[in-house]
């Protein structure tokens, strides 16, 4: 009989990249301290995705520094991975001291996605963990959710026993504490999750009354809110594989497609001297390369230029690369550009006439677009532009003026350099109408519109050289509409359609767009119910979450956006939307 | 020139070659030990390092050449807090130059977790395994070119580099002939060669002769 060790050895080598599997990154904390509980946090991604995380990231450096809980992690195995442990019988564990999901005290899932729905059953499926609340003795951990798709958990409330709405900083933690001390007592479940429920941001769904409302978490004090300064350093590369510093939370442009612009707020802003700190320590505890800034709009932190002054010598001297992402065209400067290496430029101008661009509150002109030019004259010789197709009051025209921004660019190109020869690759999503935003009422363009707009740019602009284009898969984009605005009983589609085989749906090579389709069918419900438009009188699923923005808030930015009507960025005067109820936006 | 002998077990040995580069390339920078750059449009950290080592297999004589002026002990004793026990040196030489142990090794030395017995390699050893989902079979007798007792271990010398034999692919017909049920991670490389002259020079004792010639 062999050992789960030897068990596992023999499975790793028939599987690829067995690294994924095996824990013991450096920077790992101290698993072996006597703890009064212990928490295991899932990503329903593969490891290199998940150790990308920054979310989780902080929230486990938080646990592991009490001193008597541990938080360990788990990731979504690959197929092969799954298909060797059922054969060995061996079910889900955690990479640091390889004990199954079932036996934690707490278990949570970071739910970032809506096509990450299907994996987070999957890793119930492999824990042996059955999927829904309901099913679940005491005898279960508590299972958790947080994440972005917190905005609107309706879809997948069923499975869990608690949803955390908002920061998950302070919220775990107390979690933790609830749930260690009433183990002790010998509480329920039950009685453990009333406990829960005070907790701000906590949402119980089996214990919700009618008219009840959840309050979203907001961490109060950003600035100095724990960080994880001696990261973990990935066993193989991660997608992002470097030093992140998170600058703020929040964002002040208030594009009114934007998820994360109106989730996040208030804004609240770290110092460049703490960030400066942070990114030091960083990057002597994980030996890192890189440093990476983030947040919603990297450009537009107050405190970007003593940042990179703070940083500049550190990077030099250790050899230590600084990399800008996210820019905004309307906050690039060239100094940014003087030292950074030439090889590529992004900007999001998101739509292609100013019409729309009004519209949709992306405050970048036709003058400001025309500023690329500077960039052009400090060496750059490509540039990755982002937009979005299927934007509401959307025409052809629109997709036109994407066409005209890249002729338009590669004038400006000549003009400075005086050849020819800029890459331009022009990379377009489908525009998902999202919880949480003043579009969250409008109709996604059904699936036959976004393939015939696909293929009108892709005409349009194969006729202008060295442009390269890509778009999102349409299939995707309908489905994830219709989880994002899903009600509770697309449950029962997410379970039929893992039934049916559904995992990994982020994953070209795995989506079953017939699959999901099915689910639907079975269910009896039609998936194309749930892009269309939503009249404003109407409850929403999310409705009950206090997000800080007030409905009536978002209701006037349709109308604005409809008008044509920009709204001035929040760092020129408060737009009043209301989210300073729960913590003051420091800008 | 500094040389580390370090080894690669535990878990370590699920870490691909490849993601071993830039975990040590990391180790080293965590470290603050001051290794020379390449002068090219990306500048990397000059650190040479011995043939791969199949992955799966364990490992207590793998090398690694760093540029760099600090004193041997130091970069050890730095390495070594600087890098999880799974990976850690025991044995630093200086060199003048780099050994070039990628090019030079041509043999390894492996143990595996079985009782010693006299393999019969005269008529033919052949192991079968996948190459791009096609299984391939392989004639591979002049590639093992020593049967050895260690301690009553059975011990294999297997050539390495250029004409390499991952000690892995021979499991199934040894466990076949042993009656075993080894696995790859407890395989473990104990020892490389050089050829030097035409004679095995076994890379320690190489190292040495290096470092005294200076």
């Amino acid at each position: 009989m062999q050992n789960f060790d030897d068990k596992l050895n023999s499975i790793l080598l028939k599987v690829e990249k067995p690294a994924r599997y095996v824990g013991g990154e450096w920077n790992t904390p101290d698993m072996s301290k006597r703890t009064d509980g212990d928490f295991c946090f899932c990503f329903p991604e593969v490891y290199e995705i998940g150790m990308s995380n920054l979310g989780v990231a902080i929230l486990y450096d938080i646990i592991n520094k009490q001193p008597n809980f541990v938080a360990e992690r788990c990731y979504a195995p690959w197929p092969d991975m799954a298909e060797e442990m059922k054969k060995a019988g061996i079910p889900l564990f955690s990479l640091e001291t390889r004990k199954p999901l079932k036996d934690f005290m707490v278990v949570g899932f970071s739910v970032g996605f809506e096509l990450l729905y299907t994996n987070v059953l999957y890793m119930f499926d492999l824990a042996g963990i059955p999927f829904r609340a309901k099913d679940r003795d005491d005898s279960y951990p508590i299972m958790l959710a947080g994440g972005p798709c917190s905005v609107n958990p309706a879809p997948f409330e069923d499975f869990f026993d608690v949803i955390i709405c908002g920061e998950g900083e302070d919220a775990d933690l107390e979690i933790m504490k609830i749930v260690s001390n009433g183990r002790k007592q010998g509480l329920s479940k039950i009685e453990i999750l009333e406990q829960i429920k005070s907790v701000q941001g906590a949402y119980v769904p089996s214990l919700k009354k009618d008219g009840e409302k959840v309050v979203k978490a907001v961490i109060p004090d950003f600035e100095n809110a724990s960080y994880p300064e001696h990261p973990l350093v990935p066993n193989i590369e991660a997608v992002h594989d470097r030093a992140t510093v998170e600058l703020y939370r929040g964002c002040a442009s208030g594009c009114r497609f934007c998820q994360a612009g109106f989730w996040y707020r208030p804004i609240r802003e770290r110092s460049a001297e703490r960030c400066t700190a942070l990114a030091k320590t960083m990057v002597e505890s994980a030996g890192f390369d890189e440093i990476s800034l983030c947040s919603l709009s990297t450009s537009d932190y107050t405190g970007l230029e003593k940042l990179e002054e703070g940083l500049s010598d550190f990077c030099k001297e250790k050899k230590v690369n600084l990399s800008l992402p996210s820019l905004r065209i309307s906050s690039f400067k060239p100094e940014m550009a003087k030292d950074a290496k030439k090889n590529s430029l992004t900007f999001a101008p998101e739509a292609g006439t100013q019409r729309l661009r009004d519209v949709i509150n992306k405050n970048v002109s036709e003058e400001e677009i025309e500023k690329i030019a500077i960039a052009f004259e400090a060496g750059y010789e490509s540039i990755k532009l982002y937009f979005m197709m299927g934007l509401p009051t959307e025409t052809d025209e629109d997709l036109d003026g994407i066409v005209e921004i890249c002729k338009k660019l590669k004038w400006l190109y000549y003009q400075k350099r005086h050849k020819r020869g800029l890459n331009i690759s022009v990379s377009c999503a489908v525009f998902i109408p999202k919880p949480c935003t003043p579009f969250e009422w409008e109709a996604q363009i059904t699936l036959e519109e976004m393939h015939r707009r696909q293929m009108y740019l892709r005409e349009k602009l194969r006729q202008v050289k060295g442009v390269s284009f890509s778009y999102h898969g349409a299939e995707t984009s309908v489905l994830e509409g219709a989880l994002a605005r899903g009600d509770k009983k697309l449950s029962a589609v997410i379970e039929r359609a893992y039934a049916l085989g559904a995992k990994f749906d982020c994953w070209s090579e795995h989506f079953k767009w017939d699959v999901w389709t099915q689910a639907f069918d079975d269910c009896g419900l039609s998936m194309s119910s749930y892009v269309g438009a939503i009249d404003t009188d109407k409850e929403l699923p999310w409705d009950f979450i206090d997000s800080g923005v007030s409905k009536k808030y978002l209701l006037a930015q349709r109308a604005l956006a409809y008008q044509g009507i920009t709204t001035k960025n929040c760092r020129e005067g408060c737009n009043g939307c209301g989210a300073n109820k729960l913590g003051r936006c420091t800008i | 020139m500094i040389v580390l002998k370090y080894e690669k077990t535990g878990r370590a040995c699920f870490i691909s070659h490849i993601d071993l580069l830039k975990h040590t390339a990391r180790t080293i920078r965590r470290a603050g030990i001051p290794v020379k750059f390449s002068n090219g449009f990306s500048p990397h950290a000059l650190l040479f390092f011995s043939a791969p080592l199949a992955l799966g297999v364990s490992s207590i004589a793998e090398y690694l050449a760093i540029d760099t002026d600090m004193q041997a002990d130091e970069v050890l004793s730095r390495f070594n807090a600087n890098c999880p026990e799974v990976l850690k040196a025991s044995k630093v030489f200086t060199v003048l130059k780099n050994p070039n142990l990628q090019g030079r090794v041509t043999a390894s030395d492996y143990v595996f977790p079985t009782a010693y017995k006299d393999i019969d390699l005269s008529s033919g050893f052949v192991v079968s395994y996948k190459k791009k989902g096609e299984v391939v079979e392989e004639e591979v007798a002049d590639k093992i070119l020593g049967v050895y007792n260690l301690d009553g271990k059975l011990c294999l010398r297997l050539a390495t580099g250029n004409n390499n034999l991952r000690p892995d692919r021979l499991l199934p017909r040894l466990n076949e002939i042993c009656g075993e049920d080894m696995t790859a991670p407890n395989i473990v490389k104990i020892a490389q060669y050089a050829n030097v002259d035409g004679q095995l020079e076994e890379v320690d004792s190489l190292l040495s002769t290096e470092t005294q010639n200076k």
